[in-house]
C-alpha cells in the first residue's frame, strides 16, 4: 500500500460559497480549491455562474455566504486591489484593456512605476514590459504599440501579462479565447502553460471542452450556481458535457 | 523589434499629430503669401495677445476631453473670474495681487462644484456645465450689477498687456527677449537629449541621430525666428511666458505622470481603468476642478486684456477652446488628444481668425470657413481610425 499523499494546504479554497442577485441563485455552496502549478478549468453552460465565481474571487463582488481561505488562511476580497494584495490577478471576460494605451501602460495601470522625482519611470517600465512578455512567449510589434493596432488574440495576450505586475500567485482567466480565431487560442492556451509553469494557480474558465482539456489539470463543473462534478483532464467529453448539460 | 516595424509604428502613432503640424505650416505659408504683414512683428505680437486666453482654456479643455468629459461652462467662468477680480481691484481698490488671487479662488470653486456633480453624482459633465455656463452668467450679472467695470490700470493691466524688454538693452531689436528665447532653445535641446540617451539606456527606440539632430535645428530656427521678430517689435509679452510655463507643466502632467496617465485610462477604457484600481471619481473630479482653475487664469489674462469686466465677457470662448482640441486631434470619445495638439489646433483657429482679418474676410465668411476646417479636422481623425482599423 502507497502512504496517502502528503495534505498540501491549496493556495485558494472557497468553502460553501454563494452569491445572489435578488432571486437569482449564481452560486449555491460552491467549493473550489486550486494549488499552485494547477490549472483548473471551471466549465459549464451559459449563465452557470462561472462570471459571478470569477468576479468573486477577483475581489469585485461581495459574496453572501461561504469563506475563502487563501493559504489556509480566511480572507475578505473586499475590492479588485484588496484582492490583488492578496495575490489574486484577473482577466475579466469582456477585453479589460485600454485600446487608447500602448502595451506597456496597459501592464502597468494603475499600478505605475515612478521615478525619484515621482513622474512615469517609462524605461524601467519597458524593461520589465519586454521581460515578461518574453517569458509569456508573447510576439508584440512593440512595447510602445497603442492596443488599438493589435489583433484580438494579441490584446488578450496583454491582458494575460498584465495579471503578472505585482507577482501574483493566482490568476483567473474569465472566456480567454471566446472571441479568438483557432491560431489565437493556440498561442493564448501555451500563454496559459507558461503561468502553470511559473508555478502559478490558474482558475481558466471556458465553456469549449477542447480548450479546457488541452491544458487543465482538473475540470469543475458548475451547473445552476452548484457544483455538479469534478474530473480529471484525461475524462471523456461525453462525461463532462453530461455533467455540465446534467444529462447524466 | 526590427527597425522598419518601429519607423512604421511611429509613423502610424504619429500620423495625426505630424498632419495637424504641415496643416499648420501651410496655413501659415499660404496667409504669409497672401498678405505681407502677416509675419511682421507687430502682427505675431498681436497674435500672441489676442488669442493667449483661448490656449489657456484649450489646455485644460483637452484634458477634460480625454477624460471623455466636455466643459461648456468655460465662457461663463473666464466672465464671472474677471468680474470677481474687478469688483475685488476696481470696486473695492485692493491691490492687483488681491484680485488675481480672488479670481483663481472663483476658478478653484467652480471646478470644486462641477467637479462634484460629473464625479460623484454622476451627471454627465455636458449637463452639469450646461447649467454652469447659465449659472456663472448670471453670477457674472449679478456681481458686476449689470454693468462694466473699468479701469483695473497699473500691475493688473500689464499681465495681458506687458512687455519684458530693455533690460539688457539692443540696437532696434531687444536683447533680453532674445536672450530667453535663447535659453528656452538652449533648454529645450539639453531636455530632447537627455530624454534620448535615456531611452537608449532602456533600449528604447529614438529616432536616428540626424533625424533628431535635424528636428532640434529646424525647432531652434523658427524659435528663434519668432524670438527676433518679437525683439524688433514690443519684446517679451509677459502674457507668453504664463502661456510658456502652463504648456510645459501641462504637457509633464499629461504624458509623464500617473494622474495624467490615468486621465487618458479613463477616458479611453472605464470599466478597465476601474478594474485596475483607477479612481475614475477621483479623476474626473480633479480634471473639472483643473478646468475651473485655468478657466480663472483665462480670465484673469482676458479681463487684464480688456482693461475691465464686462457681463458678456467670454461669451462662445468654449467653442473655440472645445475647437482647438478637436482641430488638434482630440478624439471625440475619449482617450486620445495632447496638449501640444490643442495648442496646434488654437493656433490654427488664430492665425485664420487673425489671417482673415488683415485680408478683410467679412466676420460672417471667416465663420463659415472655421466651422468648415473644424468639420474636415474631424472627418479626416475618422477616416483615419477607419483605415487603421482595416489595415489591422
Ligand atoms: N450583476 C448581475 N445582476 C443580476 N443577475 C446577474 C448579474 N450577474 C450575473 N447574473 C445572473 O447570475 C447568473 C450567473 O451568471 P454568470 O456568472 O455570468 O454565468 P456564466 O458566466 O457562467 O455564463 C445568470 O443567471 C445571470 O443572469
Ligand atoms: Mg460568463
Amino acid at each position: 500500500m502507497m502512504p496517502p499523499a502528503p495534505h498540501r494546504t491549496p493556495l485558494l479554497a472557497l468553502h460553501e460559497v454563494s452569491k445572489y442577485f435578488g432571486a437569482v441563485e449564481a452560486l449555491v455552496g460552491v467549493d473550489l480549491e486550486v494549488h499552485a502549478h494547477e490549472v483548473v478549468a471551471l466549465v459549464g453552460d451559459n449563465g452557470a455562474g462561472k462570471s459571478t465565481l470569477a468576479q468573486v474571487v477577483a475581489g469585485v463582488l461581495s459574496t453572501d455566504a461561504g469563506q475563502i481561505e487563501i493559504d489556509g488562511e480566511p480572507v475578505t476580497l473586499g475590492s479588485a486591489s484588496a484582492a490583488n494584495r492578496l495575490g489574486v490577478a484577473s482577466v475579466f471576460q469582456d477585453l479589460a484593456v485600454c485600446e487608447n494605451l500602448d502595451v506597456t501602460a496597459n501592464l502597468f495601470l494603475g499600478r505605475e512605476l515612478r521615478n525619484r522625482v515621482g513622474l512615469l519611470h517609462e524605461g524601467e517600465m519597458e524593461v520589465q514590459t519586454r521581460e515578461l512578455l518574453e517569458r509569456l512567449t508573447v510576439r508584440i510589434p512593440s512595447v510602445r504599440t497603442t492596443l488599438r493596432q493589435l489583433s484580438a488574440g494579441q490584446r488578450q495576450a496583454v491582458a494575460i501579462a498584465r495579471t503578472l505586475i505585482g507577482n501574483p500567485r493566482i490568476v483567473v482567466l474569465d472566456e480567454p479565447t471566446a472571441a479568438l480565431s483557432v491560431a489565437q487560442t493556440g498561442e493564448v492556451l501555451t500563454h496559459i502553460q507558461r503561468l502553470r509553469e511559473m508555478g502559478l494557480g490558474v482558475i481558466l474558465i471556458s465553456h469549449n471542452l477542447n480548450d479546457v482539456r488541452a491544458v487543465a489539470d482538473r475540470i469543475e463543473v458548475l451547473r445552476h450556481g452548484r457544483n455538479n462534478g469534478s474530473f480529471p483532464a484525461t475524462a471523456s467529453h461525453e462525461s463532462i458535457l453530461a455533467a455540465i448539460t446534467g444529462a447524466a | 523589434m526590427n527597425a522598419i516595424a518601429s519607423v512604421r509604428d511611429a509613423l502610424t502613432r504619429n500620423m495625426r499629430q505630424s498632419g495637424i503640424l504641415i496643416a499648420f505650416v501651410a496655413i501659415v505659408v499660404l496667409f504669409a503669401a497672401l498678405n505681407d504683414s502677416f509675419l511682421s512683428p507687430g502682427n505675431l505680437t498681436n497674435l500672441v495677445l489676442q488669442y493667449s486666453y483661448i490656449l489657456i482654456l484649450a489646455i485644460g479643455m483637452v484634458m477634460v476631453i480625454i477624460a471623455g468629459q466636455i466643459d461648456l461652462s468655460v465662457g461663463s467662468v473666464v466672465a464671472l473670474s474677471g468680474a470677481v477680480s474687478a469688483a475685488v481691484v476696481i470696486r473695492e481698490g485692493m491691490p492687483w495681487w488681491a484680485g488675481v488671487a480672488a479670481a483663481l479662488l472663483v476658478g478653484l470653486l467652480v471646478g470644486i462644484w462641477q467637479g462634484f456633480w460629473v464625479a460623484y453624482v454622476g451627471i454627465p459633465g455636458f449637463i452639469v456645465t450646461l447649467a454652469g455656463m447659465l449659472l456663472f452668467r448670471g453670477l457674472t450679472f449679478l456681481v458686476l450689477d449689470n454693468r462694466s467695470l473699468s479701469p483695473f490700470g497699473g500691475t493688473y493691466y500689464d499681465i495681458a498687456n506687458g512687455f519684458l524688454n530693455g533690460w539688457l538693452g539692443g540696437y532696434g531689436y531687444d536683447v533680453f527677449t532674445l536672450v530667453i528665447f535663447g535659453i528656452a532653445v538652449v533648454g529645450y535641446a539639453v531636455s530632447q537629449w537627455r530624454s534620448r540617451q535615456g531611452k537608449i539606456a532602456y533600449q528604447q527606440s529614438v529616432e536616428s541621430l540626424p533625424m533628431f539632430a535635424l528636428k532640434l535645428v529646424v525647432v531652434a530656427a523658427v524659435v528663434m525666428w519668432f524670438g527676433y521678430q518679437l525683439s524688433t517689435s514690443r519684446g517679451l509679452p509677459v502674457v507668453l511666458i504664463i502661456l510658456a510655463v502652463l504648456i510645459i507643466a501641462y504637457t509633464l502632467v499629461t504624458q509623464k505622470s500617473v494622474f495624467g496617465r490615468h486621465i487618458y485610462a479613463v477616458g479611453g477604457n472605464r470599466h478597465a481603468a476601474e478594474l485596475s484600481g483607477v479612481s475614475v471619481r477621483k479623476i474626473n473630479f480633479w480634471v473639472f476642478v483643473n478646468m475651473g482653475v485655468l478657466a480663472s487664469v483665462a480670465g484673469v489674462v482676458f479681463s487684464s486684456r480688456m482693461n475691465g469686466a464686462q457681463p458678456s465677457a467670454g461669451e462662445m470662448f468654449e467653442l473655440d477652446a472645445i475647437a482647438a482640441c478637436f482641430i488638434g486631434g482630440a478624439s471625440t470619445t475619449g482617450g486620445i488628444g495632447r496638449v501640444g495638439g490643442a495648442m496646434i489646433g488654437g493656433l490654427i483657429m488664430a492665425v485664420m481668425s487673425n489671417g482673415m482679418q488683415l485680408m478683410g474676410v467679412p466676420q460672417s465668411m471667416q465663420q463659415v470657413i472655421k466651422g468648415l476646417v473644424l468639420l474636415l479636422a474631424v472627418a479626416f481623425d475618422i477616416w483615419n481610425k477607419k483605415r487603421a482599423a482595416v489595415a489591422r
